[in-house]
């Protein structure tokens, strides 16, 4: 049992889980992700697609034995830093411990004063003590803080993990689109969001460079007393209210419908290209597909709407509207028309309360990093000979043979 | 602004003859083996660094915004990150073999930007962020610490190899001290992909509203780093250092490339753009 516990710290295992973590992650991007049997049959073979939707392939970084590897990589990475704990404060506590120096990487005999050399590599001030023989030795150690490298790397990456896991399986997302003036529901939830504004910001030729929306969140919870939070969402700039951040997402065209019956208005709503809107009192639904514009970049006026009739579900017929004109589909006593064309703003709203924590993760992670590799530890030691020489000596376990040749440089040029 | 750009263009023609005819003296250098060869190489490979330099500020001031945003000028940002990098550990361990072998895959790379569009377009919105800079700059430096790491996996390959142990004892560390440079590389390498990947997670939060959602490229930054992590554990076990760490250097710049330029070509993801 205790082997097993072993294993499962040790870093042999690390090896193996990042390994196969790669040939995951490299696979996942290799095979198409999401798609139907169907479609897998017609890329590979029958048999293939087979073989990709039983093993998950089809959803790597969603499936149950990508998630189990990542849950060995967390409990191999936890066992890992809390065994290796005790042994770190150890390490740090007997840094400058004459009885704990190690092996050296370099060694100078017949040095007269060690105090230049030291000074040269900024070693930090040197504990004065004495060897086992009672011969004057100092001892400095550089970079102590260097030991928690690792540690820390493997905490970020823990948190990093875990932020990730709790988001995904937390996280609220929805979908809100609409015209000014609208007013929409957030998915079920007891927020609405009121679009006041859409802008498109249009460089000298045309291109797209910014599109911002200005809204009200209002919190319906309480009807009597309803919250609001005012927000302006653009792309890279997202709003935020209530711990909803909202992300401009795109646009589309959309225009207002009118359909009056014999004269009498029936119905008049906003239509979002690619929305079905029942008529009323009728089996049919009409949806807008595009507006038409002139060419000219300045003007863009609209020139016609083009749109689809549906019978139910069935598609039944297609055609463009002039502005101005009606829908002939409908019949003599219907006057259906497209008018004031816009853009509609599609928002999308999410809510991860944890990614700041996968965000703290990777700091960490990053911090830990810059400490194993830039602050490493080295140690550096000068014993007093009985001729009033000095010997000195040196080690860095990661810096080895470069340390030494510092050092040697140090003490030529002293 | 036009101007600004024509001055780019011949800028970056001049920079590639200054890189060969750098390559062309690390060659002889090895070749005759005479130090002085080297070190006119080397003064070379830096005029071309400088006037590589002042062709993406120029690219940079003309076009009005980060020299950093299509296949381009990406791909003319990276050969000069490794050309700085590969400069910058020539002269820190007085190891001019390194530009021998850097110096033909800087080419390879600026040779690569030459076949790309060169037009200046237009930025789509979520393009037009601060982010961008530290995301990609970081991913220059990262990427070409890795290039380095790369070399100097190959170079230590190769010194198993050699017949004439004379220039190579002189003009290549030992084992162990290239073992340990090419570590200093990856830690180069390996901190800055690192910041990459988080200010691009951060970007990404800000412009998609989600900072991982395992897109290709995200993935294959992500496989890049996993390959240098076990590069560095395979490391602590004594008896990996060396050759096996040497072919992980090698394999982590083949991760590198086909996250640069394989992911575009065969992973179409919503980094189509860069
Ligand atoms: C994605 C996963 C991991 C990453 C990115 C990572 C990163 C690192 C880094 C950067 C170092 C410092 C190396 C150096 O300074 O040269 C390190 C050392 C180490 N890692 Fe990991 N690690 C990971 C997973 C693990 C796991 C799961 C274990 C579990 C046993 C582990 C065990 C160790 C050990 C024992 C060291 C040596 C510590 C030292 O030198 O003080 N690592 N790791």
């Amino acid at each position: 049992m205790k082997k097993v516990w072993k294993f499962l710290g040790s870093m042999q295992f690390a090896i193996i889980l990042l390994v196969v973590l790669i040939l995951a992650c490299a696979g996942g991007s290799f095979i198409p992700q999401g798609h139907s049997y169907e479609q897998y049959a017609e890329l590979y073979s029958e048999r293939t697609a087979g073989l990709i939707l039983g093993l998950g392939l089809d959803d790597v970084f969603h499936a149950w034995w990508f998630l189990l590897i990542t849950a060995f990589l967390c409990g191999n990475l936890l066992l890992c830093n809390l065994i290796r704990l005790p042994q770190l404060l150890r390490r740090s506590k007997q840094a400058d411990d004459p009885a704990h120096l190690g092996a050296p990487c370099v060694e100078l005999e017949g040095i007269r004063d060690p105090e230049p050399i030291f000074a040269r590599l900024h070693m930090p001030k040197a504990r004065e003590t004495t060897d086992e023989a009672g011969r004057p030795l100092r001892i400095s150690v550089q970079n102590r803080v260097g030991l928690w490298g690792a540690w820390a790397c493997h905490l970020g990456i823990l948190l990093l993990i875990l932020g990730f896991a709790l988001g995904q399986m937390t996280k609220e997302e929805y979908t809100v689109y609409g015209v000014p003036g609208e007013i929409k529901q957030i998915g079920e939830t007891s927020y609405f969001v009121k679009i006041h504004d859409f802008r498109v910001d249009r460089s000298e030729s045309g291109f797209v460079e910014q599109y911002t929306t200005s809204l009200t969140v209002i919190d319906n919870a309480d009807e009597n007393d309803p919250m609001s939070v005012d927000a302006v969402a653009s792309v890279n700039h997202p709003g935020s209210a209530f711990g909803f951040k909202l992300y401009q997402n795109s646009m589309g065209d959309a225009a207002k419908l009118t359909v009056r019956k014999d004269g009498k208005l029936l119905q008049e709503s906003w239509a979002c290209a690619g929305d079905s809107v029942p008529i009323l009192e009728t089996p049919l639904s009409l949806r807008l597909q595009s507006v038409l514009r002139e060419e000219a970049e300045e003007e863009r006026n609209p020139t016609g709407y083009a749109y689809m009739i549906f019978v139910g579900e069935e598609f039944y017929t297609m055609n463009v509207q002039g502005p101005g004109e009606s829908i002939p589909e409908l019949g003599p006593n219907y006057e259906v028309s497209f008018s004031e064309a816009q853009s509609y703003t599609l928002l999308q709203i999410k809510r991860d309360r944890f990614t700041p924590l996968a965000f703290a993760g990777g700091l960490v992670t990053l911090l830990g990093l810059l400490l194993a590799f830039y602050l490493q530890v080295r140690k550096l030691w000068a014993v007093q000979n009985e001729d009033g020489t000095w010997t000195i000596r040196g080690s860095s376990p990661k810096g080895g043979a470069l340390y030494a040749d510092r050092v040697k440089e140090a003490a030529a040029s002293s | 602004m036009t101007n600004l750009l024509n001055i780019e263009n011949t800028l970056f023609y001049i920079v590639i003859c200054l890189y060969f005819a750098a390559m062309i003296f690390y060659f002889l250098f090895i070749a005759l083996k005479k130090d002085g060869v080297a070190k006119l190489a080397a003064i070379i490979q830096a005029v071309g660094l400088l006037l590589h330099t002042a062709a993406l500020i120029c690219r940079g001031i003309g076009a009005g915004r980060l020299p950093m945003t299509n296949q381009y000028e990406f791909a003319t940002s990276f050969a000069w990150g490794l050309c700085l990098v590969s400069l910058i550990f020539i002269a820190r361990f007085k190891f001019p073999v390194i530009g021998a072998f850097a110096a033909p895959v800087i080419l390879l790379l600026i040779g690569y930007a030459a076949m790309q569009s060169k037009e200046v377009k237009e930025l789509m919105p979520s393009l037009r962020s601060s982010w961008l800079g530290f995301h990609v700059s970081t991913a220059i430096i990262a990427y070409g610490s890795f290039g380095v790491s790369f070399v100097l996996g190959i170079i230590f390959l190769l010194r198993e190899k050699m017949q004439d142990k004379g220039f190579w004892d002189r003009h290549v560390p030992a084992r162990e001290k290239l073992d340990l440079i090419s570590y200093r590389s990856v830690c180069l390498g390996l901190l800055f992909l690192t910041v990459t990947i988080v200010t691009g997670a951060i970007w990404a939060e800000q412009a998609w509203g989600s900072y991982w959602s395992w897109d290709p490229k995200e993935t294959w930054s992500l496989v890049t780093w996993l390959v240098y992590a076990v590069y560095l554990h395979l490391r602590i076990r004594r008896d990996w250092k060396g050759k096996a760490a040497a072919i992980f250097a090698v394999a982590g710049f083949v991760c590198v490339m086909f996250t640069y330029i394989g992911v575009n070509t065969f992973l179409p993801g919503i980094h189509s753009y860069a």
